[in-house]
């Protein structure tokens, strides 16, 4: 059996996060990024509801902005060297929105009046 | 493990001590947290995919049906992979938080077995509508 590399850490390896405040700081950045992109893809989908349903579709555009905010928020939690730490609220928002989002789609997508060909034109 | 207790476990603060274990390095929370975001882009584009197929496709010939019958399943794929991403990183951030293996993921096994799925619903539609 050979030994992990050094560079190799593991959960709760205190050595390893000393010497990576760094780059947890990068995460942090590439996780803010990550916030944002949701945050377009449910604009992305707010954008194409809008041709179908007006209404439904301001209703997911006013998500955008409670997304893109959510991924900014101070994080509940720092227990380790003043690090943040992710909150499962914010997770769960997230889920929640996409469920009520899926649904509205569903509605308009089998009740709500096609444009068919619109592709085509 | 009953069913009861699968639940649990995948719940957060149902099965497990939330304040067990102990705070794993943030970058591993942050890349579990990422994992999420992107699953959940995922959802959101297999949303807008359906929604686009019914709303704005031509109709199938003779498969008056047919987009309903290739849009409705990815809209209904978007809203269950929210939720199954939502059980992985709570399990994930669990086993990070306890120091135990990750465990293995399913989505990619859904995501796999429904893209098919439609795929081979999309060929029959098509055949269908092409014999005319």
């Amino acid at each position: 059996m050979t030994d992990p590399e050094p560079s190799d850490p593991k959960p709760g390896d205190t050595a390893a996060s000393e010497t990576e405040e760094g780059d947890a700081g990068l995460a942090l950045e590439r996780t803010s990024l990550s916030w944002t992109r949701t945050a377009l893809s449910f604009a992305a989908l707010g954008g194409v509801m809008l041709r179908e349903n007006v209404i439904t579709g301001l209703i997911i555009l006013a998500v955008v902005p409670l997304i893109w905010r959510l991924g900014r928020l101070p994080r509940s939690g720092s227990t380790l060297g003043g690090l943040p730490t992710v909150g499962a609220r914010r997770i769960r928002m997230i889920t929640v929105s996409i469920v009520g989002v899926s649904l509205l789609s569903l509605l308009v997508a089998v009740l709500g009046p096609s444009v068919p060909g619109a592709l085509h034109r | 493990m009953s069913r009861s207790g699968r639940f649990a476990a995948w719940w957060p603060g149902g099965g497990a001590d939330p304040g067990e274990g102990h705070e794993p390095d943030p970058r591993f929370t942050f890349a579990n947290e990422r994992t999420f975001l992107a699953w959940s882009r995922t959802a959101l584009a297999l949303v807008i995919a359906g929604l686009g197929i019914v709303q704005l496709l031509p109709p199938f010939p003779r498969v008056p049906i047919g987009r309903h019958l290739l849009g409705v399943p990815l809209i209904v794929l978007g809203a269950v992979l929210a939720i199954v991403a939502y059980g992985e990183w709570v399990r994930n951030q669990r086993a990070l938080r306890r120091g135990d293996p990750l465990p293995r993921s399913v989505m990619p096994w859904i995501l796999a077995a429904t893209i098919a799925g439609v795929a081979v619903i999309s060929a029959i539609v098509l055949l269908i509508s092409a014999l005319r």
